[in-house]
Parts: structure tokens; C-alpha cells; sequence
């Protein structure tokens, strides 16, 4: 500033000059709080962990539990029990990740238990169950996701309907309860195919007995001969005899997508209103050809070029889900949820036609301007897309 | 090495409003943005079925189609004006002090006259006055005071800005005071402080005039799709002027050669060179962290010396399965206080105590769009400085945030008691999630506390290290509109830089 300031003029200025200077002198240039961003952010939401498998479990015939530490020893993030991180993986020479939900107890952060069943043909599920061993190392995002427990409205009278390995985040929900002693009721009605499928079962029937406010049904859709449990598919009357009044319940959706479609339905037939029941994502839509909207005459293995702006292109299909296609084809985009939620893997689509199925949570102005999560995104035709 | 004209850090309204103007005019830019979506604040997100806003809450500036202001040419240059459409909000908002207070102030000037002379007879008078200072002092904020600044000269104020002389700096309270007695109806006219997070008394007067006259003469408005739209449209102007942007990409330092800007390097190692930076990342990582010296130059360190941290938010965003009607919702912005002494209401901005002070904005109330048909899209906030987050374990954390929100969600149902029995969504954010994804100190929302001492007037221009440019709150007001044309002002001056340097060269 001049030595002469007209400034000096207005009502309060020279007064609040004065108030500067003094700040000048008690206040600091911030050097203090270098990193300080940084380093409070990624306590609780790194962009990355490294991680290393520690132990694998066996849990089933098809299932295996991965244990997974921290590469420097230290503590993982805090999670909220239910919620998932973004396993990345190099599978010969293709680079990809699959969300999977933490199984273990937030209580502990010493590791994270991933709960992975073999899924006939899965990528990354058999290279995890097959080809993982003890020590390899593994990078992760860090735990996010919107399917737990929400003190601000769920209530305490949870019950959690889960199919096959969906019970993977109802254990760790459950564990948190038990071992911090919340209030709340936990009633976990889980559905297994086959008798000597069921994941954590000893456990889980174990708990039941011992806690007052755990109430466990298992159900048997394939029962062997002779079967003497609740068996056979969920039905309406199964689930109001399992239930009860429904009352203020708090429902919980995890299985595979029939599971959940068929689940969310009887409780709407039971007067669940739809804001009691949260649902799990479940990845890009097997059959998004059946789903309202596909256009006439496009075939899930009709063939099609996707070309990436400045960079090159390829063939691919309909069916195949853009991400996927990208990935198998050596270009990596951001990703986590790839369910159509968390929109990380947001690109734009240049020229050309893709179908967003349901399950793309897109905003109103990326369907405006051709944006799309390239994770649930089925190219109907040559498309350019930019990454 | 790639070569870019200019290098935008960061793609907040700032950031994009920079990028955008530097690529049309004919400076080629790269805009470099570490999440992966474009606005910074100006944001949205999905959860089920409702896209919530995350931080607009009333744009101004833009006036209507019969009578325009500033913005609506500002965007039409930007070449957004018919990539977004605005929605009208047609009152300022609702104050209430339950048991005490319950006012509407209309979105009209005269309508606010009216309103106040009808409740507050006996300070008729006063209120006519109030109201042509701060009508005086808005337009020569605007109009006459930039040029006088400029000159430095006594005889252009004492002409051209003698309502902004009279008045400008001094504390609004100390105004408010010296016209009315009664107290209530300073509380109705000092309303804005909140959207601020700084009291009466620290809040200069020409703050609280601008805001209280432009929001009722060009009236408040909501941008169809959320701010995010405005941010997307920015970005497909800014692309179709031949613009690169990329997301998920941050930046780890800018270099310096010879002392002058000479180019970035990207998240991932990737460097490339550059005549000019524009950082709308805070100065204080800008120059504390990004920039390649040990430290700042003298000047900028003297400057950051008399700053303070600015107000961070608590944030709740709901959605409700219930129309604004079922909730009892009539205006879209209401203000709810526990207590009519506002200086009780800001000193607890610093705790975890329950807050004294909030507000509510209902999205669908004016849009039904804004929301899914027979639902409502609602936004609780307070402002909180972001310092007594840090001593929160990160264990504690959600337990903390979950806590907190249970305070918040209690005072608003002081005036909307049903609001929690309808929520289908709800997502929390805290300072740390400010920190998160505006990655300033403190989670600061508008940048700096803007008390009188953080005038632009009272300052220069950080520009210590030529070819770095700083744009965003920081160096500018907070909130939309002064942060979309700090960015566009900012690309001006690079603008004529770069012409000067071209100049020179032929």
C-alpha cells in the first residue's frame, strides 16, 4: 500500500487496518499446518492402501476368507460395518478390481476379512480363491460405501435378509453390535443353496445362542433328503412368520440380484415401506437387455468398436461392460463400487450410443452432457468415449 | 514435454470459470481437477433416488430476464447461458426464533419495506433509510468504488461513494444499532451473517448491505440440476473451445525457473511446462505445499500472517419421503436460531456443543424436479470451524459425526418437528469432508475468515511469483458469485500477460 491511502476515508477502514497489522503480528504463515490436509484426510479416506494377505481361511467348499493387514503394520481406516473396499488385481497382464464388503469386526483394525465364493466363471473371484497366496501383496481403495448401519434413522430393530456370501457384511454389522453392546436387535434371516454352503455358519449359530438380541434363521433352498430346517424358497408366509409385525424395522438386502429383486418385493407385499429396506449393490446388470429401455434389434454379442480420443481403439460387445472392455484392453479409469453408485468411473461419451441400465445412479446434468459410469454402461453400438 | 499457454489447478467455480475464459480466449489450457468430477462446492451426489446439491444455496447476481444483472451476461460469455436453466426463489427467507420470532422476508425490496413498516411502525422512518444505505451502498460497491480505489483518490470517493464512505467498513452491528431500537428487526436485517459464519459485529457493513439488496432486487436462484449442472456446462464450454481436462488427477508441485512459473507436475509423475499456473487450490497449499521454493516469497508469507481460518459446515443432506407441504415448508431457505443474541449463536461455531443457530433449504419446494414426485430434497446446515474436528480420533469419528447430526436434526425440528420420521437417504458431512473434497485447511468453505481485515482493499494481489495466479474464495469473497468472477477476472489478467509477452516476441 502507498503511503497515502484514500482509502483512509471510509468509515471503519483504518480500523480494520489496524486490525490487520495487529493479526500480523500474533499470527503465523501457516508453515505449521504443511500436510495437515493431507495427512488428517487419509486417516480415514485414502485413496490407496497397501495391503498383504496375511491368511486365508477356509470357509466352505466354495469359499474362502482372505486376511488381509497393512503392508507397514500399522492400523487400517475405521469402517462403518457393512461397508466395502475396491480390491485391485493384475490378472495376466489385465488390470481390474472387484468391491468386496469387509466380513470382519470394525471393532478391530489390525486387518480386513474379505469373504470371496466362487463364481462360475469369475475373473477375479477364482484368481483370488486359486491363485492368492499368503504374503502376496494387494492394493486397495479405502472403505467406503452407504449400506450400513445409520444411527440418524434405521432405529435398533435391524433384520438383514442375506443370500450365500451377502452374509459377508451382516457378520461384520453383527460383530459390532455384540462387541461394543449396542441396542439394537439384530434378526438375520440367511438363505444358502445347499446345506454345506453356509459360511460362517458354526459361528453365527453359536452367537445366536449366546445373544439375547441376535436371532438367527437359516433357510435351505436346495435341502438334501430328509432335511428337517426351514427349507425351500422365501416366501411371503415364510417371511411374516419369520418376521412378525414389521413394526419400525430396519431391512437390510444382500444376495445375489434375483435374491434381492425378490426380497425387496415380498417386503413391499408385507407393508414394508420402501425406505426401511437398503440393498446392497451388486455390480453391472447380468441382463440388461431384459431391462426397460434397450433398443430394439441390438444383441448382448453384437460386436462393436469402442475407440478411446487420442489414444486408440477396439473391439468389443454390447453385453460387456464398458469398464471391463477398457480394462481388457490396457486402459485403466478410476474405479470402486462398479455397481453404478459411486460414479469414480465417470467418462465421456464423445460420439455414439450407450444404455445406462437402472443401476446407473447418473446425475441429471452427466445425462445432459454425456457422461457416463463407464462401469454400467453397455456401448449399443461404436462408440468414442474420453478417459 | 507437453506445453500448455496455462495450467488450471483445480476445477472449483473458480477454476472453471478461469479455464473456460483463458480457452476462449484463445490460451490453451489444461484443467487439472483430483476427484473426479468437476465444481469443487458446486457439486452433486447421488444416493437412491434423489441428486442432492451439496453447497448452493441461493445464486445471485443474475436479476430476471425483464431486468438482467451481471451473471447473466457473465454466463452468456462463458458460452454456459443456454446450457443451464435457473429457477427462481420468491422469498429470501424464513426466520424463526421460536417463541420469539417468525418473518418472511419476501424476495422484493418494496415487499420488504412493506413487511417491516407494517410490523415495526414506530422505526418507519428508520427502515426507509436503512434501506436507501444500503441500496447506495451495493450499487457504489459495484458501479463507482472499484475506480475511485484505483485512483486512491479522496475527491472521487467523497463523489462518487459517499454512502460507502459513510458506512462501508464499520461493523454491521454498529450500523444496525445507530438506526433502530428495537432488536428483533436487527435480527430480521443481520439474517445473511449466517450464510457467512461471521457475527454482526465482526462482519463489515457493506458485506451484509450487498448481500441483504442484491438478493432481493436480483432476487435468488437455484440452477436446475443442482450447481453441478453449471459446473458440467462450464467444462463442455471449456471442451468445446478445445480445452483438455483431466480428472483424478492432482497436482504434486509447481516448478519455478528463474523464479517464474515454468510448468506442473501431475499425480502419476507425468510433468509438463507452462507459462502460467492458476491455482484456485488454497493459497496457502498452493504456496506452502505445491510450489517447488522452501519457502513463499516475503510478501505472501506477510500476508498469510494476518489471515485466519475461515468457517467450515456441517452438512445434512435428506431425503425425505414427504412433499415440502407434509413438512410444512413454505419458503425454500429458512433460519432457525435458538436464541436472538447472534454473537452466542457464532461463538458456538466452535464446539461440538449443539448448535444455536441453522438452516434449512428445500430444493423442490420452487423445483419440483429437484426431487422424485411426493418427496423433498432437504439440506440442514451449520456453519462450524473446522478445529475442533481434529482432535476426533478417526475411530470416533462417525460416532462424532452421527452425534452431531443428532443436535442439528433437533433444533430444525423445533420449527419442522416431522422432519425425521420421513427420511428415506441421508448423508452427513463434516469439516473433514470439506477437508476431503475441497482440500483446503480446515475444510474452509468461503477460504479465509472474512472479517474486515480480509478485504481485498486492504490487501494485494498475491502475485509474488510471476506467472502464478491465484482464483477462488481465498483472495476474493466466498460463495458463488464473487468466486465465479474471481476466476474469470484472474483469466483476464493471464490473458493480458500472455498478450504482453507475445508482443514482445514479434
Amino acid at each position: 500500500m502507498s503511503e497515502h491511502n484514500a482509502l483512509n476515508l471510509i468509515a471503519g477502514y483504518s480500523e480494520a487496518f489496524a486490525a490487520k497489522l495487529a493479526l500480523e503480528q500474533s499470527g503465523s504463515d501457516f508453515q505449521e499446518v504443511r500436510g495437515e490436509v493431507a495427512s488428517s484426510v487419509v486417516q480415514l479416506h485414502p485413496k490407496r492402501l497397501a495391503l498383504q494377505v496375511a491368511e486365508i481361511i477356509e470357509d466352505t467348499p466354495s469359499t474362502k476368507t482372505l486376511r488381509l493387514v497393512a503392508v507397514d503394520g500399522q492400523a487400517l481406516p475405521p469402517f462403518q460395518a457393512g461397508q466395502y473396499i475396491n480390491l485391485f488385481v493384475e490378472i495376466d497382464g489385465v488390470r481390474t478390481a472387484r468391491p468386496y464388503a469387509m466380513s470382519s469386526s470394525p471393532v478391530q483394525r489390525m486387518h480386513y476379512d474379505l469373504t470371496v465364493k466362487r463364481v462360475q466363471g469369475g475373473f477375479v473371484s477364482n484368481y483370488l480363491l486359486d491363485r492368492v497366496s499368503v504374503g502376496q501383496r494387494l492394493s486397495s481403495s479405502g472403505p467406503m460405501g452407504t449400506f450400513h448401519h445409520n444411527p440418524l434413522f434405521h432405529g435398533d430393530d435391524l433384520v438383514f435378509l442375506a443370500g450365500g456370501s451377502g452374509s459377508a457384511p451382516a457378520r461384520s454389522i453383527l460383530l459390532n453390535i455384540l462387541e461394543r453392546e449396542l441396542p439394537q436387535r439384530f434378526h438375520m434371516i440367511y438363505v444358502n443353496s445347499h446345506v454345506d454352503d453356509v459360511i460362517y455358519a458354526d459361528e453365527l449359530r453359536e452367537l445366536a445362542a449366546q445373544h439375547e438380541n441376535f436371532t438367527l434363521s437359516e433357510v435351505i433352498s436346495r435341502p438334501p433328503a430328509g432335511y428337517s430346517g426351514r427349507s425351500g424358497r422365501l416366501s411371503r408366509a415364510m417371511l411374516q412368520e419369520l418376521l412378525g409385525e414389521v413394526g419400525d424395522k430396519m431391512f437390510y438386502i444382500c444376495g445375489p440380484t434375483p435374491f434381492n429383486d425378490s426380497c425387496v418385493a415380498l417386503l413391499g407385499e408385507l407393508g414394508v415401506a420402501r425406505r426401511r429396506i437398503r440393498v446392497e449393490a451388486n455390480g453391472a446388470p447380468k441382463t440388461p437387455h431384459q431391462q426397460a429401455g434397450w433398443p430394439a434389434g441390438v444383441n448382448m454379442d453384437d460386436e462393436v468398436t469402442i475407440t478411446v480420443q487420442g489414444r486408440g481403439s477396439f473391439r468389443s460387445t454390447v453385453g460387456e461392460p464398458l469398464l471391463n472392455a477398457l480394462e481388457r484392453n490396457g486402459y485403466f479409469v478410476e474405479n470402486a463400487c462398479r455397481s453404478g453408485e459411486c460414479s469414480l468411473c465417470r467418462v465421456k461419451l464423445t460420439s455414439g450410443e450407450v444404455f445406462n441400465p437402472q443401476e446407473a445412479h447418473l446425475r441429471k446434468s452427466d445425462r445432459d452432457f454425456g457422461w457416463i459410469y463407464s462401469c454400467v454402461a453397455f456401448p449399443v453400438g461404436d462408440i468414442e468415449v474420453l478417459l | 514435454m507437453k506445453h500448455y499457454d496455462a495450467v488450471v489447478i483445480g476445477a472449483g467455480n473458480a477454476g472453471l470459470t478461469a479455464a473456460t475464459a483463458l480457452q476462449r480466449g484463445g490460451s490453451r489450457t489444461l484443467l487439472v481437477e483430483r476427484h473426479n468430477i468437476p465444481g469443487g462446492c458446486a457439486t452433486s451426489f447421488v444416493r437412491g433416488n434423489f441428486e442432492f446439491e451439496v453447497a448452493l444455496h441461493q445464486l445471485s447476481g443474475l436479476g430476471t430476464e425483464d431486468k438482467p444483472f451481471v451473471m447473466r451476461k457473465f454466463f452468456d460469455k462463458l458460452g454456459v447461458m443456454d446450457k443451464v436453466e435457473f429457477i427462481q426463489e420468491h422469498a429470501l427467507y424464513r426466520l424463526v426464533v421460536p417463541g420469539e420470532l417468525d418473518v418472511t422476508l419476501p424476495a422484493s425490496w418494496s415487499g420488504i419495506r412493506r413487511l417491516l413498516q407494517e410490523m415495526y411502525p414506530a422505526e418507519s422512518e428508520a427502515i426507509e433509510r436503512f434501506m436507501l444505505v444500503c441500496e447506495k451502498v451495493t450499487l457504489e460497491s459495484f458501479m463507482t468504488l472499484p475506480q475511485a480505489a484505483r485512483a486512491n483518490s479522496e475527491a472521487m470517493l467523497r463523489s462518487m461513494c459517499p454512502y460507502y464512505v459513510q458506512y462501508g467498513f464499520r461493523p454491521a452491528r454498529e450500523v444496525l444499532d445507530e438506526f433502530f431500537s428495537d432488536a428483533k428487526l436487527k435480527n430480521i436485517l443481520a439474517t445473511y451473517w449466517l450464510y457467512l459464519g461471521v457475527s454482526p459485529s465482526m462482519l463489515p457493513f457493506a458485506d451484509l448491505a450487498t448481500m441483504l439488496y442484491a438478493y432481493a432486487v436480483f432476487k435468488p436462484w437455484h440452477i436446475k440440476g443442482g450447481s453441478q449442472a453449471m459446473s458440467t456446462a462450464l467444462v463442455e464450454s471449456f471442451l468445446e473451445a478445445g480445452g483438455e481436462v483431466r480428472f483424478n488427477c492432482g497436482v504434486e508441485t509447481i516448478h519455478t525457473e528463474g523464479g517464474r512459473v515454468s510448468g506442473v507436475s501431475l499425480e502419476g509423475g507425468e510433468r509438463v511446462a507452462c507459462d502460467a499456473v492458476v491455482s484456485n487450490a488454497s493459497p496457502l497449499i498452493t504456496f506452502n505445499e505445491l510450489l517447488d521454493l522452501d519457502r513463499p516469497p516475503l510478501k505472501i508469507q506477510q500476508d498469510f500472517k494476518s489471515r485466519r481460518m475461515g468457517t467450515s459446515a456441517f452438512v445434512i443432506y435428506l431425503g425425505l419421503d414427504c412433499t415440502p407441504q407434509e413438512l410444512g415448508v413454505t419458503t425454500a431457505s429458512s433460519f432457525i436460531y435458538e436464541t436472538l443474541d447472534e454473537e452466542a449463536i457464532h461463538a458456538r461455531m466452535g464446539s461440538l456443543e449443539a448448535p444455536l443457530g441453522g438452516m434449512l433449504t428445500c430444493y423442490n419446494l420452487e423445483d419440483p424436479s429437484a426431487a422424485p414426485a411426493g418427496k423433498s430434497q432437504v439440506v440442514l446446515v451449520c456453519l462450524q470451524y473446522g478445529d475442533v474436528w481434529k482432535s476426533v480420533k478417526p475411530e470416533d469419528y462417525a460416532q462424532t459425526k452421527y452425534a452431531f447430526a443428532e443436535k442439528l436434526i433437533a433444533l430444525i425440528e423445533k420449527v419442522y418437528p416431522t422432519v425425521r420420521q420421513y427420511i428415506e437417504e441421508v448423508e452427513v458431512a463434516t469439516p473433514l469432508t470439506m477437508m476431503r473434497y475441497l482440500n483446503t485447511p480446515g475444510g474452509a468453505i468461503y477460504g479465509f475468515q472474512q472479517s474486515a481485515q480480509d478485504s481485498a482493499l486492504l490487501r494485494e494481489r498475491l502475485d509474488a511469483v510471476p506467472g502464478l495466479y491465484m482464483a477462488g474464495s481465498w483472495t476474493s469473497m466466498g460463495g458463488f458469485q464473487p468466486t465465479y468472477m474471481a476466476g474469470e477476472s484472474t483469466a483476464r489478467a493471464v490473458l493480458k500477460q500472455i498478450k504482453v509477452k507475445e508482443a514482445a516476441n514479434v
